[in-house]
């Protein structure tokens, strides 16, 4: 088969005419992070939405040198083209980005992540967190949040949803000692930017985390995205805030809403207003909120 | 929940994968997200809970089917359910379970591969499923169902069978199998998992008895053969007892074509095309692939000049059906690799074109 044809001038690392939902966070975020970055790096890519959005054969918005293999896999795969390009002498000016979703960094590809911070490749590791596996049809991942339906954690006369708190990855992240750990939104552009720029210019594992919304995931309008991941920062829920070395160097200040702002417009939340059991988890998410702004001094 | 059972319904494959296993008395289920499976977890999720079982969203398909060994060892009845690189990801689990000799139920909802593959029909995994998969000298027995009705039936009877011969049993469907809706009875009885007879070499608990072990690790070689030739004897006995095959039109038959599952569904079609054009082709459907239906399908070979092999996959079938009739007669091959579904039109035509050769 011939090369695909390619519409656009390659002057850019992502590029319109993929294939992403109507509103879709990630595929914003992915713009703004490759717009950032710039041409000179090599991506690889863990399946999920991104992946399969962004590839459809023989199509792909990808303007830069972009290598897939399965969900586990990103941080190793990553960990080879970067020990293999050193070695060479061939890394000097080129990045190596990795990009993984919520399931494949904080459930299947856990390991190879912990391994890639630990032996110090010098790789920046992005996780698109839109908190569930919403590739195959939304079934809860390690990130889903406290209380939120998916098919695999349904709310209904047995359950009030997911009975999990999210897993903290950050932290794990941050507990490695690797040299930058960032959580950032695709609703705050500025401060993704200024995160993707930080982490340009350090050598060594970084992670950065990236809250992504997702329209027919989370159950809200498309047009509503921002607003969205706004609201979860601001209530408390999806704290911003960056380590270097292990330890908090930053957090950006929050207006401090009530949790019930974020979740009333969703429908993966939707049974925590019109069930009893639903209407007594509130609390406990207003509690894991108030732990994060007391935590990281959110609203000092 | 409440079924009609003993009625027509109508019932999507993956769900009714789903239904049959709490049927079944499987009251342990492990799981991980991959398309074009993932009607089985959200069933399982919804509806183990009524009837006070596990449903359990591991982190990866290496430690669900790890999972699924630790049920299993525990006595409980259990599955797993996958699509063709979730199964990868499992075999060393696989291999494991078997040389263990715990019974359990894997479920390969197939889709065309290699690699990341696509998420379309497909019987890629033939090989992997029947020649063992992971390493070592150990099988599973397969099953391999070509409607929904059978879907149930099979993974039903595969916990049955998971049982009797202490072993992993897998169902093979595909991506069509497992999403298309069709009627189907469910049966009225269902069984309790408290009345099944006991496991008494399960790890459940040695209070006031001797300790179990269970293991596959045997450091005398010796040791480890005498292991070996006992999972080869359970084998032999179910190459004796469990053999499952169907036939069609195959009385009067000059053409034989040996296809299973959704390959099967498409030669039945092509076969009726083919005799309304006066080609007596018949069809020969092995259900158990293995133990492979050698003795049977060697008997057609006796009385056929030539069989058509058509499968979803690039050669992989056509290599048993080849062993099982020893050059008794031609034996061809159409394959559609890559999660191609042939037409019955593609099949006539290839029936026309070996009934043309065989008599040339």
């Amino acid at each position: 088969m011939s090369a695909p044809e390619f519409k656009y001038e390659i002057t850019r690392g992502f590029l319109p005419g993929h294939r992403a939902c109507a509103g879709c966070g990630q595929a914003s975020a992915v713009r703004l992070i490759m717009e950032t970055v710039g041409p000179q790096c090599i991506v690889a890519n863990t399946t999920g939405c991104l992946e399969v959005f962004s590839t459809p054969h023989p199509e792909s918005a990808w303007g830069v040198p972009w290598v897939h293999s399965l969900f586990e896999n990103s941080a190793a795969v990553a960990s080879g083209i970067e020990a293999a390009l050193r070695k060479q002498g061939k890394l000097s000016g080129v990045k190596v980005l990795a990009f993984g979703g919520d399931g494949a960094t904080l459930d299947i590809g856990f390991g190879a992540l912990s391994g890639m911070f630990e032996r110090g490749h010098d790789v920046l590791y992005f996780c698109m967190d839109n908190e569930a596996y919403m590739n195959t049809g939304i079934q809860r991942s390690g990130s889903t949040p406290f209380a939120a339906a998916t098919t695999t954690s349904p709310a209904g006369r047995e359950s009030f949803g997911e009975d999990r708190p999210k897993k903290d990855l950050p932290a794990i992240a941050a507990a490695h000692g690797i040299p930058y750990v960032a959580t950032a939104a695709m609703s705050f552009f500025a401060d993704l930017r200024r995160k993707v720029k930080k982490a340009l210019e350090i050598e060594g594992p970084r992670y950065i985390q990236v809250h992504v919304p997702c329209p027919p995931g989370w159950g809200y309008e498309e047009r509503l995205s921002v607003e969205v991941g706004k609201l979860a920062v601001e209530c408390g829920m999806y704290p911003l805030v960056e380590w270097e070395n292990g330890k908090v160097t930053r957090v950006r200040k929050i207006k401090k809403i009530p949790v019930e702002e974020y979740l009333k417009g969703q429908r993966r939340f939707r049974h925590l207003f019109r069930t009893e059991e639903g209407k007594a988890q509130l609390p406990k998410i207003q509690e894991i909120a108030d732990e994060n702004i007391e935590k990281y001094g959110l609203a000092d | 929940m409440t079924l009609a059972r003993g009625e027509r319904m109508l019932m999507r494959g993956n769900e009714a994968i789903g239904q049959a296993a709490l049927d079944a008395g499987c009251r342990a289920y492990f799981g991980y997200p991959i398309t074009p499976q993932n009607q089985i977890p959200d069933y399982m999720a919804a509806h183990m809970p009524e009837v006070g079982g596990v449903f359990l969203q591991a982190e990866s398909e290496v430690a669900a089917i790890n999972m699924v060994y630790g049920a299993a060892a525990a006595g409980v009845r259990t599955m797993t359910t996958s699509s063709s690189p979730g199964i990868s990801l499992m075999q060393e689990g696989i291999s494991y379970i078997a040389q263990s000799e715990v019974p359990c139920v894997i479920v390969n909802i197939m889709r065309g591969g290699s690699g990341l593959g696509n998420i379309a029909p497909a019987q890629s995994d033939y090989f992997q499923a029947v020649k063992g998969g992971g390493h070592g000298d150990y099988r599973t027995l397969v099953f391999a169902a070509w409607s929904v009705q059978e879907l149930y039936d099979l993974t039903r009877e595969a916990f049955d069978i998971a049982d009797r011969y202490r072993s992993p049993v897998m169902v093979l469907g595909d991506a069509l199998l497992g999403q298309m809706m069709e009627p189907i009875v469910l049966p009225e009885e269902v069984v309790d998992p408290d009345a099944l007879p006991p496991k008494p070499w399960a790890t459940d608990g040695a209070k006031g008895r001797p300790r179990r072990i269970v293991n596959s690790l045997y450091i005398e070689p010796l040791d480890l053969e005498r292991m070996n030739r006992q999972l080869q004897a359970r084998y032999d006995e179910a190459a004796e007892r469990e053999v499952r095959c169907a036939t069609e039109h195959l009385e009067d038959a000059k053409l034989a074509l040996v296809a299973y599952g959704t390959a099967a569904r498409v030669g039945i079609s092509a076969i009726e095309q083919a005799r309304a054009a006066g080609i007596p082709a018949g069809l020969f459907r092995p259900i158990s692939l293995y133990p492979f239906p050698n003795r049977e399908l060697a008997r057609v070979a006796e009385q056929v000049d030539a069989i058509l092999v058509a499968e979803m996959s690039l050669g992989q079938l056509v290599e048993d059906v080849r062993l099982a009739v020893d050059g008794s007669c031609p034996v061809h091959l159409y394959g559609r690799p890559g999660g191609v579904v042939p037409t019955p039109a593609e099949v006539v035509e290839q029936i026309e074109r070996v009934m043309a050769d065989t008599r040339g």
